[in-house]
Protein backbone atom coordinates (compact mmCIF):
# COMPACT_ATOMS: atom_id res chain seq x y z
CA UNK A 1 0.00 0.00 0.00
CA UNK A 2 1.13 3.52 -0.78
CA UNK A 3 2.39 5.60 2.12
CA UNK A 4 0.24 8.62 2.78
CA UNK A 5 1.81 12.01 3.36
CA UNK A 6 0.00 15.15 4.45
CA UNK A 7 1.62 18.53 3.74
CA UNK A 8 0.22 21.52 5.60
CA UNK A 9 1.00 25.08 4.53
CA UNK A 10 4.06 26.32 2.72
CA UNK A 11 4.21 27.78 -0.74
CA UNK A 12 7.23 26.71 -2.77
CA UNK A 13 8.35 24.22 -0.12
CA UNK A 14 5.03 22.38 -0.38
CA UNK A 15 5.22 22.42 -4.14
CA UNK A 16 8.70 20.99 -4.51
CA UNK A 17 8.14 18.50 -1.69
CA UNK A 18 4.90 17.33 -3.26
CA UNK A 19 6.57 16.86 -6.64
CA UNK A 20 9.45 14.91 -5.14
CA UNK A 21 7.22 12.72 -2.92
CA UNK A 22 4.77 11.94 -5.73
CA UNK A 23 7.71 10.99 -7.90
CA UNK A 24 8.86 8.57 -5.20
CA UNK A 25 5.43 6.93 -5.16
CA UNK A 26 3.81 8.42 -2.07
CA UNK A 27 0.19 9.42 -1.91
CA UNK A 28 0.28 13.13 -1.14
CA UNK A 29 -2.38 15.55 0.12
CA UNK A 30 -1.72 19.27 0.62
CA UNK A 31 -3.65 21.69 2.82
CA UNK A 32 -3.22 25.41 2.28
CA UNK A 33 -5.06 28.45 3.59
CA UNK A 34 -4.14 30.75 0.69
CA UNK A 35 -6.41 30.36 -2.32
CA UNK A 36 -3.72 31.35 -4.86
CA UNK A 37 -1.33 28.76 -3.45
CA UNK A 38 -4.05 26.11 -3.71
CA UNK A 39 -4.53 26.97 -7.37
CA UNK A 40 -0.77 26.68 -7.96
CA UNK A 41 -0.61 23.36 -6.08
CA UNK A 42 -3.60 21.91 -7.92
CA UNK A 43 -1.63 22.17 -11.16
CA UNK A 44 0.45 19.25 -9.92
CA UNK A 45 -0.85 15.99 -11.28
CA UNK A 46 -1.90 13.42 -8.70
CA UNK A 47 -1.85 15.83 -5.76
CA UNK A 48 -5.01 16.27 -3.68
CA UNK A 49 -5.40 19.84 -2.48
CA UNK A 50 -7.61 21.13 0.34
CA UNK A 51 -8.26 24.83 0.87
CA UNK A 52 -8.50 25.89 4.52
CA UNK A 53 -6.82 26.32 7.88
CA UNK A 54 -4.81 23.19 8.63
CA UNK A 55 -4.75 23.87 12.36
CA UNK A 56 -8.47 23.01 12.49
CA UNK A 57 -9.11 19.39 13.46
CA UNK A 58 -12.04 18.84 11.10
CA UNK A 59 -9.98 19.93 8.11
CA UNK A 60 -7.17 17.55 9.03
CA UNK A 61 -9.77 14.82 9.31
CA UNK A 62 -11.17 15.67 5.87
CA UNK A 63 -7.65 15.47 4.49
CA UNK A 64 -7.40 11.91 5.82
CA UNK A 65 -5.23 12.50 8.88
CA UNK A 66 -6.46 9.25 10.43
CA UNK A 67 -4.82 7.22 7.68
CA UNK A 68 -1.77 9.43 7.19
CA UNK A 69 1.68 7.92 7.79
CA UNK A 70 3.52 11.23 7.86
CA UNK A 71 2.35 14.78 8.53
CA UNK A 72 4.67 17.63 7.57
CA UNK A 73 3.89 21.14 8.86
CA UNK A 74 5.39 23.82 6.63
CA UNK A 75 3.56 27.02 7.57
CA UNK A 76 5.48 30.22 8.29
CA UNK A 77 4.18 30.39 11.87
CA UNK A 78 5.83 28.28 14.56
CA UNK A 79 2.67 28.13 16.66
CA UNK A 80 0.63 26.81 13.73
CA UNK A 81 3.18 24.11 12.99
CA UNK A 82 3.22 23.09 16.64
CA UNK A 83 -0.57 22.79 16.77
CA UNK A 84 -0.74 20.89 13.47
CA UNK A 85 1.78 18.32 14.70
CA UNK A 86 0.25 18.01 18.16
CA UNK A 87 -3.23 17.51 16.74
CA UNK A 88 -1.87 14.93 14.31
CA UNK A 89 -0.13 13.04 17.09
CA UNK A 90 -2.72 13.21 19.82
CA UNK A 91 -5.99 13.22 17.95
CA UNK A 92 -5.20 11.33 14.77
CA UNK A 93 -2.33 9.16 16.06
CA UNK A 94 -0.11 9.86 13.07
CA UNK A 95 3.07 7.78 13.47
CA UNK A 96 5.46 10.46 12.23
CA UNK A 97 5.24 14.23 12.42
CA UNK A 98 7.70 16.73 11.00
CA UNK A 99 7.67 20.49 11.61
CA UNK A 100 9.75 23.34 10.33
CA UNK A 101 10.57 25.98 12.89
CA UNK A 102 11.60 29.58 12.24
CA UNK A 103 13.04 30.36 15.65
CA UNK A 104 16.12 28.15 16.30
CA UNK A 105 15.63 28.52 20.06
CA UNK A 106 12.36 26.62 19.87
CA UNK A 107 13.83 23.46 18.33
CA UNK A 108 14.34 21.70 21.67
CA UNK A 109 10.91 22.77 22.88
CA UNK A 110 9.27 21.27 19.80
CA UNK A 111 11.06 17.95 20.40
CA UNK A 112 9.97 18.13 24.03
CA UNK A 113 6.36 18.45 22.85
CA UNK A 114 6.64 15.10 21.10
CA UNK A 115 7.21 16.11 17.48
CA UNK A 116 9.29 13.43 15.79
CA UNK A 117 11.45 15.64 13.59
CA UNK A 118 12.07 19.36 13.79
CA UNK A 119 13.77 21.14 10.93
CA UNK A 120 15.10 24.61 11.55
CA UNK A 121 15.59 26.29 8.20
CA UNK A 122 17.76 29.06 9.65
CA UNK A 123 20.18 26.72 11.42
CA UNK A 124 20.42 24.46 8.38
CA UNK A 125 21.03 27.30 5.97
CA UNK A 126 23.56 29.12 8.15
CA UNK A 127 25.47 25.85 8.59
CA UNK A 128 25.66 25.38 4.84
CA UNK A 129 26.62 28.99 4.17
CA UNK A 130 29.33 28.84 6.81
CA UNK A 131 30.82 25.72 5.26
CA UNK A 132 30.55 27.02 1.72
CA UNK A 133 32.13 30.33 2.68
CA UNK A 134 35.18 28.87 4.34
CA UNK A 135 35.93 25.84 2.21
CA UNK A 136 35.06 26.62 -1.37
CA UNK A 137 36.58 23.49 -2.91
CA UNK A 138 34.40 21.23 -0.83
CA UNK A 139 31.64 20.61 -3.28
CA UNK A 140 29.08 19.13 -0.97
CA UNK A 141 28.83 18.92 2.80
CA UNK A 142 25.93 17.34 4.63
CA UNK A 143 25.73 17.97 8.36
CA UNK A 144 24.10 15.17 10.35
CA UNK A 145 22.74 15.37 13.90
CA UNK A 146 22.76 19.19 13.82
CA UNK A 147 26.42 19.48 12.90
CA UNK A 148 28.80 17.20 14.82
CA UNK A 149 28.93 14.58 12.05
CA UNK A 150 29.51 15.62 8.48
CA UNK A 151 29.66 13.92 5.15
CA UNK A 152 31.80 15.82 2.68
CA UNK A 153 32.45 15.22 -0.98
CA UNK A 154 35.92 16.36 -2.05
CA UNK A 155 37.72 16.10 -5.39
CA UNK A 156 41.37 15.01 -5.63
CA UNK A 157 43.25 17.31 -8.02
CA UNK A 158 46.50 16.70 -9.99
CA UNK A 159 48.91 18.24 -7.49
CA UNK A 160 47.24 16.82 -4.39
CA UNK A 161 49.69 15.10 -2.03
CA UNK A 162 47.23 12.26 -1.60
CA UNK A 163 47.08 11.42 -5.33
CA UNK A 164 48.79 8.15 -6.24
CA UNK A 165 49.03 6.99 -2.64
CA UNK A 166 47.54 3.85 -1.20
CA UNK A 167 45.03 4.41 1.54
CA UNK A 168 47.23 2.91 4.28
CA UNK A 169 49.97 5.38 3.33
CA UNK A 170 47.68 8.31 4.05
CA UNK A 171 47.82 9.65 7.55
CA UNK A 172 44.16 9.56 8.55
CA UNK A 173 43.24 11.62 11.60
CA UNK A 174 41.18 9.98 14.31
CA UNK A 175 37.80 11.44 13.49
CA UNK A 176 37.87 10.96 9.72
CA UNK A 177 37.22 7.96 7.48
CA UNK A 178 36.94 7.72 3.72
CA UNK A 179 33.52 6.20 3.15
CA UNK A 180 33.81 5.63 -0.57
CA UNK A 181 35.77 6.63 -3.65
CA UNK A 182 34.02 7.71 -6.82
CA UNK A 183 36.03 7.11 -9.97
CA UNK A 184 34.16 7.95 -13.14
CA UNK A 185 30.98 5.92 -12.97
CA UNK A 186 32.40 3.47 -10.47
CA UNK A 187 31.78 3.57 -6.74
CA UNK A 188 34.35 1.82 -4.57
CA UNK A 189 34.38 1.15 -0.88
CA UNK A 190 38.09 1.59 -0.22
CA UNK A 191 40.34 -0.86 1.57
CA UNK A 192 43.82 -0.27 2.89
CA UNK A 193 45.41 -1.15 -0.46
CA UNK A 194 43.14 1.02 -2.58
CA UNK A 195 45.19 3.56 -4.53
CA UNK A 196 43.77 7.05 -4.73
CA UNK A 197 44.19 8.74 -8.10
CA UNK A 198 43.93 12.32 -9.27
CA UNK A 199 40.39 12.97 -10.47
CA UNK A 200 38.81 10.76 -7.84
CA UNK A 201 36.03 12.05 -5.70
CA UNK A 202 36.31 11.11 -2.03
CA UNK A 203 33.31 10.81 0.24
CA UNK A 204 34.44 11.65 3.72
CA UNK A 205 32.71 11.04 7.02
CA UNK A 206 34.03 13.07 9.90
CA UNK A 207 33.25 14.16 13.42
CA UNK A 208 33.88 17.53 15.09
CA UNK A 209 34.74 19.40 11.90
CA UNK A 210 38.19 17.79 11.60
CA UNK A 211 37.79 17.42 7.86
CA UNK A 212 38.50 21.06 7.09
CA UNK A 213 42.21 20.97 7.93
CA UNK A 214 42.57 17.52 6.44
CA UNK A 215 41.06 18.55 3.13
CA UNK A 216 43.54 21.40 2.80
CA UNK A 217 46.39 18.98 3.30
CA UNK A 218 45.08 16.33 0.93
CA UNK A 219 43.92 18.37 -1.97
CA UNK A 220 46.95 20.65 -1.86
CA UNK A 221 44.84 23.75 -1.87
CA UNK A 222 44.39 26.39 0.74
CA UNK A 223 41.03 27.30 2.05
CA UNK A 224 40.22 30.83 1.04
CA UNK B 1 0.07 30.97 52.91
CA UNK B 2 0.65 33.22 49.95
CA UNK B 3 4.19 34.30 49.26
CA UNK B 4 5.10 37.18 46.98
CA UNK B 5 6.45 34.75 44.46
CA UNK B 6 3.16 32.91 44.14
CA UNK B 7 1.14 36.08 43.82
CA UNK B 8 3.02 37.20 40.72
CA UNK B 9 0.72 36.78 37.73
CA UNK B 10 1.54 37.19 34.04
CA UNK B 11 -1.28 37.86 31.58
CA UNK B 12 -0.54 37.35 27.90
CA UNK B 13 -2.79 39.29 25.54
CA UNK B 14 -4.32 42.65 26.39
CA UNK B 15 -7.74 42.26 24.85
CA UNK B 16 -11.01 42.84 26.66
CA UNK B 17 -10.57 39.74 28.80
CA UNK B 18 -6.86 40.26 29.50
CA UNK B 19 -7.22 43.94 30.32
CA UNK B 20 -10.23 43.47 32.59
CA UNK B 21 -8.54 40.62 34.40
CA UNK B 22 -5.39 42.73 34.85
CA UNK B 23 -7.47 45.62 36.22
CA UNK B 24 -9.31 43.34 38.63
CA UNK B 25 -6.13 41.69 39.93
CA UNK B 26 -4.42 45.05 40.26
CA UNK B 27 -7.40 46.40 42.24
CA UNK B 28 -7.07 43.35 44.50
CA UNK B 29 -3.46 44.43 45.25
CA UNK B 30 -1.85 41.55 43.36
CA UNK B 31 1.37 41.80 41.37
CA UNK B 32 0.48 41.71 37.69
CA UNK B 33 2.45 41.92 34.44
CA UNK B 34 0.58 42.12 31.17
CA UNK B 35 2.19 41.38 27.78
CA UNK B 36 0.88 42.33 24.36
CA UNK B 37 2.77 42.73 21.12
CA UNK B 38 0.86 45.91 20.32
CA UNK B 39 1.45 48.68 22.85
CA UNK B 40 -1.75 50.50 21.80
CA UNK B 41 -3.65 47.62 23.38
CA UNK B 42 -2.65 48.90 26.82
CA UNK B 43 -5.18 51.74 26.43
CA UNK B 44 -7.77 49.24 27.62
CA UNK B 45 -6.13 49.17 31.06
CA UNK B 46 -7.80 51.39 33.61
CA UNK B 47 -5.99 54.56 34.81
CA UNK B 48 -5.73 53.04 38.26
CA UNK B 49 -3.93 49.93 36.97
CA UNK B 50 -0.89 49.51 39.18
CA UNK B 51 0.84 46.59 37.47
CA UNK B 52 3.46 46.39 34.74
CA UNK B 53 2.84 46.40 31.00
CA UNK B 54 5.37 45.09 28.46
CA UNK B 55 5.07 45.39 24.70
CA UNK B 56 6.62 42.17 23.42
CA UNK B 57 5.95 39.09 21.32
CA UNK B 58 5.03 36.38 23.81
CA UNK B 59 5.98 33.60 21.38
CA UNK B 60 9.60 34.75 21.70
CA UNK B 61 11.52 32.82 24.36
CA UNK B 62 13.75 35.77 25.24
CA UNK B 63 10.74 38.05 25.75
CA UNK B 64 9.21 35.54 28.17
CA UNK B 65 12.52 35.21 29.97
CA UNK B 66 12.74 38.97 30.30
CA UNK B 67 9.19 39.13 31.62
CA UNK B 68 10.35 36.89 34.46
CA UNK B 69 8.16 33.95 33.61
CA UNK B 70 10.28 31.61 35.72
CA UNK B 71 9.21 33.51 38.81
CA UNK B 72 5.52 33.70 37.97
CA UNK B 73 3.06 31.71 40.04
CA UNK B 74 0.28 31.96 37.50
CA UNK B 75 0.23 32.58 33.76
CA UNK B 76 -3.02 33.42 31.97
CA UNK B 77 -2.87 33.20 28.17
CA UNK B 78 -5.71 35.05 26.48
CA UNK B 79 -4.59 36.30 23.05
CA UNK B 80 -7.11 36.17 20.24
CA UNK B 81 -5.21 33.38 18.44
CA UNK B 82 -5.74 29.80 19.63
CA UNK B 83 -2.48 28.51 18.24
CA UNK B 84 -0.47 31.26 19.93
CA UNK B 85 -2.28 30.43 23.17
CA UNK B 86 -1.40 26.74 22.79
CA UNK B 87 2.27 27.48 22.24
CA UNK B 88 2.67 30.12 24.95
CA UNK B 89 0.80 27.97 27.49
CA UNK B 90 2.99 24.97 26.73
CA UNK B 91 6.14 27.10 26.88
CA UNK B 92 5.06 28.43 30.28
CA UNK B 93 4.31 24.95 31.53
CA UNK B 94 7.16 22.90 30.09
CA UNK B 95 10.05 25.34 29.68
CA UNK B 96 9.41 27.78 32.51
CA UNK B 97 7.70 25.26 34.83
CA UNK B 98 4.96 27.68 35.89
CA UNK B 99 2.72 26.06 38.49
CA UNK B 100 -0.63 27.29 37.23
CA UNK B 101 -1.30 27.91 33.56
CA UNK B 102 -4.70 28.96 32.24
CA UNK B 103 -5.43 29.41 28.55
CA UNK B 104 -8.39 30.51 26.52
CA UNK B 105 -9.36 28.38 23.56
CA UNK B 106 -12.01 29.46 21.06
CA UNK B 107 -12.16 26.10 19.33
CA UNK B 108 -13.01 23.35 21.84
CA UNK B 109 -11.84 20.72 19.36
CA UNK B 110 -8.23 21.72 19.94
CA UNK B 111 -8.44 20.99 23.66
CA UNK B 112 -6.88 17.55 23.27
CA UNK B 113 -3.43 19.08 22.78
CA UNK B 114 -3.53 20.44 26.34
CA UNK B 115 -4.67 17.27 28.04
CA UNK B 116 -1.43 15.79 29.27
CA UNK B 117 0.19 19.09 30.26
CA UNK B 118 -2.04 20.04 33.18
CA UNK B 119 -3.06 23.33 31.59
CA UNK B 120 -6.51 24.64 32.47
CA UNK B 121 -8.54 25.72 29.48
CA UNK B 122 -11.41 28.14 29.26
CA UNK B 123 -13.61 27.86 26.23
CA UNK B 124 -16.04 30.77 25.69
CA UNK B 125 -18.34 28.77 23.41
CA UNK B 126 -18.70 25.95 25.95
CA UNK B 127 -19.22 28.39 28.84
CA UNK B 128 -21.86 30.34 26.92
CA UNK B 129 -23.58 27.14 25.97
CA UNK B 130 -23.75 26.03 29.60
CA UNK B 131 -25.15 29.41 30.65
CA UNK B 132 -27.76 29.37 27.91
CA UNK B 133 -28.71 25.82 28.80
CA UNK B 134 -29.05 26.91 32.38
CA UNK B 135 -31.38 29.75 31.37
CA UNK B 136 -33.35 27.50 29.07
CA UNK B 137 -33.43 24.76 31.67
CA UNK B 138 -34.67 27.17 34.31
CA UNK B 139 -37.48 28.71 32.32
CA UNK B 140 -39.88 25.78 32.23
CA UNK B 141 -39.51 25.22 35.97
CA UNK B 142 -40.10 28.91 36.62
CA UNK B 143 -43.14 28.82 34.42
CA UNK B 144 -44.56 25.80 36.23
CA UNK B 145 -43.64 27.38 39.51
CA UNK B 146 -45.58 30.50 38.57
CA UNK B 147 -48.40 28.42 37.27
CA UNK B 148 -48.56 26.57 40.55
CA UNK B 149 -48.50 29.81 42.51
CA UNK B 150 -51.43 31.20 40.68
Amino acid sequence: MKKKVLLVGGRSKAKSLALSLLHKGYQVTAINDTYEDCVKLSEIEGLSVLYGDGTRPFLLEDAGAFEADIVIALTAKDEDNLVICELSKKRFHVPRTVAIVTDPKKTDFFYQMGIDRVVCAITTITNIIEQQAFVDHMTNVIPIAEGPIRIAEIPVCENAPIAGKKLWEVNLPQDVIIGSVLRGDRVMVPRGDTRILAGDMLVLISGNGTEISQIEEWTGREAK
Amino acid sequence: MKTDQNAYTIIVGCGRLGANLANALSDAQENVLIIDKNKDAFRKLSPSYGGLATAADATDLDALQEAGMVKAGTVVVVTNNDNVNVMVAQLAREVFKVREVIARLYDPERECVYREFDIKTICPAVLSMKEIEKILGKKPTEVTHLAQAE
